[in-house]
């Protein structure tokens, strides 16, 4: 890519490197630490509030899940552990589910924010795409035109779709070869997974894209790379 | 006078501590152990239960015995750390349903298994009165009381009832079943035999495994984690850090509270709505969450900053680091011989206890 095309979108400068150098600032690495608290309070309310149709590592509605979402779009690996300590812990541990099963399934809340980081800010960042997923409620970002039908075609195939899909597979399949899911109720497992996940994203991702982007972006908290 | 500060003295020794979840007395056995022999513990015994649940019938079937067992231990632990009582009023109704569950789940949908079949009523065709009554009638009871209402209790007896009604052996025989009420057609369903041990064995895995992950929780401070990171030799950021996320926990859903407390007096979530305008409310909470997070975090990172949490080279370490001792070393062994006995050699609790002369 050129660099006037790197000058096109006013989001260039978010992107896949590793990290700055010296240690992140005392303000990142205590935030760092407390959306992982975050995600693992809202991980828990997401299981406990919707009651015991919520057991066996999958609730019928995964409201932490869009959290993840934006906390990986900003804070890169770190949001995605957030998501995968949230579901050992809050998810696993707290409501009283096994740690050993946990920790193996909850990867499925681990790969797939982290091959969505990797897409939004190595590819569609350069299609016009906002790595940020501003676009998928604002008209316009810092003068650039946002392209919405993109950003929501992009946001449902690969959230809602592969990488839904993908993190039920993982987490159901985990569960599956440790003889913690019936062999005949493999697919309901699968699609009260892939359900409640793609319903909490398409509902609240917008809401928190609004309300929170711009305010943590003003306060220059987002991460330029992966790490920092 | 000298006995009177004394006596106050005594009187504000700290009996108990807070944990993650609860708090727990000071001074039992359990709250002696070491945190990474609690977690080896809870480690070693949900691995032994996920092994004793998944041996295929091939090679004789779930242990029960074993699971049965294993069950005992961990009842025993709760019991010596005196937190057994906390758990029955509070996490056990939220435990009962997931064991419920696990139960119908493998029943019904483990059917590629070999052997002999059995019949098991979906609907029987009649209403009896019976011994499936006084379930219903007793879990109500019980139910009721505990959450003065009705729904909830009336639903959960209801299963409860429905799954006493499975068995045609129990609504046939005159001794369960003293009267009978026809209605409607029966339905059954026949699944293989082992499924039945197979559905016991995953429940008693599970309890296992639920109920010594609550082992752990009830009985290990925050502090207590980054102090045995400490002794792992993990560097004192990482430690930190992982201190910095558990202490959070607290504040974190206090925040929660407070913000929807402030919602409902501003009149939000007041009125009974859909599920859809709920996710609203959910919404609405969670931006000032996210808010309150990010003002917090600049505030601990300026207060880092400031005491030299990156130039200090000589730091502060946690009171909470404890020794390990014999007895840690000795439950350790204990558990890892335990592992070796069952999982590497392949011996089970049942066939000894068929050896013994019983079953």
């Amino acid at each position: 890519m050129s660099s006037e095309q790197k000058r096109e979108y006013p989001w260039s400068h978010y992107t896949l490197a590793c990290c700055r150098r010296g240690p992140a600032p005392p303000t990142l690495y205590v935030l760092y630490a407390v959306q992982i608290a975050v995600v693992i309070v809202l991980s828990y309310l997401s299981v406990v509030l919707l009651g015991p149709l919520s057991y066996s590592g999958i609730s019928l509605f995964y409201f932490v899940y869009p959290f993840i979402i934006i906390f990986t779009l900003w804070w890169g690996f770190w949001g995605a552990l957030a998501g995968y300590i949230g579901c050992v812990v809050g998810a696993g541990l707290m409501v009283g589910l096994p740690l050993l099963p946990s920790i193996a399934y909850a990867l499925s809340d681990l790969v797939p924010f982290l091959v969505m980081f990797a897409l939004y800010r190595g590819v569609l960042a350069r299609l016009g795409v906002d790595p940020l997923m501003r676009d998928l409620v604002e008209r316009e970002i810092r003068g650039y035109r946002a392209r919405r039908s993109a950003a929501w075609f992009w946001f449902i195939l690969l959230n809602g779709l592969v990488l839904n899909a993908l993190s039920a597979e993982i987490g159901v399949g985990i569960q599956y070869a440790m003889g913690l899911v019936p062999p005949d109720a493999y697919w309901f497992w699968w699609i009260g997974w892939f359900v409640g996940d793609l319903l909490a994203m398409v509902i609240l991702t917008p809401i928190l894209v609004k309300g929170l982007t711009s305010m943590v972006e003003r306060y220059g908290l987002i991460n330029h790379g992966w790490f920092t | 006078m000298g006995a009177g500060i004394s006596e106050a003295g005594r009187r504000l020794e700290k009996t108990r501590v807070r944990t993650f979840l609860y708090s727990m007395r000071i001074g039992t056995p359990v709250e002696r152990l070491h945190v990474i022999t609690k977690v080896v513990l809870m480690l070693t015994l949900s691995t032994l239960a996920l092994h004793m649940f998944n041996i295929p019938v091939e090679r004789g079937g779930p242990d029960l015995v074993g699971l049965a067992l294993l069950l005992l231990i961990v009842v025993a632990l709760l019991g010596a750390a005196r937190v057994a009582r906390y758990l029955v009023t509070s996490y056990l109704v939220l435990a009962l349903p997931v064991l419920l569950g696990i139960f119908v789940w493998w029943l019904y949908f483990n059917r590629g298994l070999p052997g002999p079949r059995m019949q098991l009523y979906l609907w029987p065709g009649y209403v009896p009165l019976g011994l499936s009554t006084v379930v219903l009638a007793a879990a109500l009871a019980a139910l009721y009381l505990r959450a003065r209402s009705v729904p909830g209790p009336l639903a959960a007896a209801l299963i409860l009832w429905w799954l006493s009604l499975m068995p045609p052996a129990l609504d046939e025989s005159p001794m369960t079943s003293w009267a009978r009420i026809p209605l409607g057609a029966a339905v059954a369903v026949d699944v293989p035999r082992w499924a039945l041990v197979v559905a016991v064995a995953k429940v008693l895995g599970f309890a296992v495994m639920i109920y010594s992950t609550f082992l752990l929780l009830l009985t290990t401070r925050d502090a207590e984690v980054a102090g045995a990171l400490r002794q792992l030799g993990v560097p004192y950021r990482a430690s930190f850090y992982a201190s910095l996320v558990f202490r959070n926990l607290d504040t974190v859903m206090a925040d929660y509270t407070n913000i929807r407390n402030a919602q409902v007096a501003r009149g939000a979530m007041v009125a009974r709505r859909g599920p859809l305008a709920r996710l609203a409310d959910l919404a609405r909470i969670s931006v000032p969450l996210v808010a309150s997070m990010i003002r917090r975090s600049v505030e601990m990172g300026i207060a880092l900053y400031a005491r030299g949490f990156y130039s200090a080279t000589r730091i502060t370490e946690y009171r909470e680091r404890r020794p390990f001792t014999y007895v840690d070393w000795a439950v350790v062994a204990l558990l890892a011989a335990l592992a070796v006995f069952d999982v590497v050699l392949g011996y089970r609790f049942d066939s000894m206890l068929r050896l013994a002369g019983y079953g």
